[in-house]
């Protein structure tokens, strides 16, 4: 299912290799291990629960991890803008939790413009 | 050895010391410093594992929330009724929650000492009477005014914006010394320029002689004749974070500083109870507003936390300049997929600023099936208004400022164009449910007050119902103080600790 959502919000033109789908479910796993016993218990629960919404959110007979990329894209998009509040909360815990390390890697981050080691301010600051 | 890491602990450990505090956050390093100096024999039991500055500094983000704070960042408020689930960040590790703080030092606001001081009788509580103590503080921990050079750009944008709408911004004071705006505090600083207490206090305390166990639970305080003998608890596990080798530590004083989530809980499973115990609890719920420019902002250049305004403090509101690292805005984001990531593709553009409000005590902790607690939150009609008129006011300092888009912290909306699109968060506002609130400040879950049936502490800090248990944190506030706690909380565990010195002969005659 983790593989499933990351793919969902992180496929490019190009699909993620096997190894960065690995990654983001060593970081859920990261975040998920050092929390408690009910915090656990309630994001396994938005995980079952987002493997059977298609069927009511897109109205297809078929489990999250089932669709297509681009239609567990879409239902996470309906999901993030439902009046139903537990939907969203679905929706923003997992992109939270896959976004920040996502993130975190240099390489991505030059490329949103984030300068990292060559930020201006510390300069200033070291001359 | 002044840390132990109980994680590396075999054995079944005892201690008898003078006084053992559970916590070690910005309350328990000042009160563990103070009997230290003293000369009394001081144990400092804490949860969370011990991290250096070095250690710490270089954690990423998402590092840095699964090693340092409880739940690993994810621990929430849930909202009863047209309420916003509330993100509530909470420190676990020696250090506490200062490690995670922007490091912002405001006194309580006078008009709220005021109201202690007559309206619930705490006489001791004057601006006056705590001037010496915040002084001694803010020198402890190098409270200095952020100069206009450290502000980003993203701080200075929502400054000319608040200007242009006659809002005045004033610089805020942090506890740095020698920041090089890194713009990430609340992670742990990577160049030891925050002063949170793990360097301003707990290398005093070690050098008197106190001591802390780390990853050490505290399961309850051992209570004999309606007085605290100690306590009992278990180390966690290396491997699973469980608890697994028991402890025992006796002691004449039992100091609780766990903070206001876990204090409550503490005192429960200990047999305390009473209709104030984990009730009142007030949040300052919080909120950002981020607005996208035609510039590049660049707004991870300068301190996170450098202005603020409290040109609404009448209507409740405080506005406090804040920025995060670009992975933890990126989180922030609007949108799913493609979309989300063009909006990340534009940081860079992006400015933010936050603001929180001064609440009513609607929060609750209560016990249920995990060792966290179960964290209820009630906002009223008052406070929801002043959510919507906060973030509509920094959207509109954002469009007075040049911003081309603004983003609401509301689930599933589109980014907003114009000023106008604004109006309805004043005129039909959506359901509280639908935003994204964070909470920084959890206070008065075991509140002070002049008498027994008004709160769980007394003045002196002492619990009413057992002798020689104090609580020092966040959760003695007796309301919410609509500006950043930190210094709050340590002035206010610096007073207690001062009065169980002056009276430390009576206290310790009970014991005997």
């Amino acid at each position: 299912m983790i593989r499933a959502i990351a793919e969902a919000l992180f496929t490019d033109d190009v699909p993620l290799d096997d190894a960065m789908l690995e990654a983001f479910v060593t970081n859920i796993d990261g975040f998920m291990s050092p929390a408690s016993k009910t915090l656990r218990a309630g994001l396994m629960l938005m995980l079952e629960a987002l493997r059977w919404l298609p069927i009511i959110v897109m109205g297809k007979p078929a489990t999250f991890d089932d669709l297509p990329i681009a239609a567990r894209t879409e239902m996470l998009e309906r999901m993030d803008r439902s009046r139903f509040s537990p939907f969203p909360l679905i929706v923003v815990a997992f992109k939270t939790m896959l976004t920040i390390p996502y993130y975190e890697d240099d390489e991505r981050l030059r490329a949103i413009g984030y300068p990292g080691e060559a930020r201006k301010r510390y300069l200033t600051v070291k001359t | 050895m002044s840390v132990l890491r109980g994680r590396e602990v075999g054995a079944p450990m005892r201690a008898q010391v003078d006084a053992v505090i559970i916590g070690s956050g910005a309350s328990g390093a000042v009160i563990a410093r103070e009997l230290a100096r003293d000369g009394r024999s001081v144990l400092t039991l804490e949860e969370g594992g011990y991290y250096t500055p070095e250690e710490y500094g270089v954690l990423a983000p998402s590092q840095s929330l699964r090693r340092l704070a409880r739940e690993a960042g994810l621990a929430v408020a849930v909202g009863l009724g047209d309420t916003p689930l509330i993100s509530t960040l909470a420190g676990r590790a020696v250090g506490g929650s200062s490690l995670l703080t922007g490091g912002i030092i405001f006194r309580i606001p006078e008009e709220i000492l005021h109201g202690w001081s007559t309206t619930l009788g705490l006489h001791d509580l004057t601006p006056d009477a705590l001037d010496p103590f915040f002084t001694e503080i803010e020198e402890a921990v190098h409270a200095e005014l952020v100069p206009e050079a450290m502000r980003s750009r993203s701080t200075e944008l929502f400054v000319e914006g608040a200007t242009k709408l006659g809002i005045p911004m004033k610089s805020v004071r942090r506890n740095t010394s020698g920041c090089r705006g890194a713009s990430r505090c609340t992670f742990g600083c990577p160049n030891r320029a925050k002063m949170s207490v793990d360097i301003s206090f707990w290398p005093d305390a070690w050098k008197h002689g106190a001591e802390v166990w780390a990853d050490a639970l505290v399961e309850r305080v051992d209570v004999a004749s309606g007085r605290a003998v100690g306590v009992r608890g278990r180390f966690l596990d290396q491997e699973t974070g469980e608890p697994r080798v028991p402890f025992e530590v006796s002691a004449k004083m039992v100091i609780v500083a766990c903070g206001a989530l876990h204090s409550p809980l503490l005192l429960l499973r200990s047999g305390l109870a009473g209709p104030n115990l984990g009730r009142h609890m007030t949040l300052h719920p919080s909120f950002r507003v981020c607005a996208l420019f035609d510039e590049r902002v660049d707004g991870w250049d300068g301190a996170m936390q450098s202005a603020y305004s409290d040109a609404m403090m009448d209507q409740g509101i405080t506005f406090v300049s804040a920025y995060n690292p670009p992975s933890v805005l990126a989180a922030a984001f609007p949108g799913v997929g493609k979309a989300h990531r063009r909006l990340i593709e534009r940081v860079s553009q992006l400015a933010v600023f936050g603001g929180m409000i001064h609440d009513d005590g609607g929060g609750q902790v209560r016990r249920w099936i995990s060792r966290e607690p179960l964290i209820l939150y009630r906002m009223t009609a008052r406070d929801r208004a002043r959510f919507f008129l906060g973030m509509q006011t920094l959207g509109k300092m954002a469009f007075a400022a040049g911003a081309k888009e603004v983003l609401l912290p509301i689930f599933g909306a589109d980014t907003f164009k114009s000023e106008a699109e604004l109006d309805f968060l004043t005129s039909n506002p959506p359901s509280a449910k639908r935003i994204e609130s964070l909470s920084f400040h959890p206070l008065g879950s075991a509140k002070m007050s002049v008498s027994e049936d008004g709160g769980v502490v007394k003045p002196s800090g002492e619990t009413w119902q057992v002798d020689n248990l104090f609580v020092v944190d966040g959760s003695v506030l007796p309301t919410s103080i609509g500006v950043n706690s930190q210094l709050a909380i340590m002035t206010m565990a610096l007073k207690i600790s001062r009065g169980l010195l002056r009276d430390w002969s009576r206290y310790a005659r009970r014991a005997a």
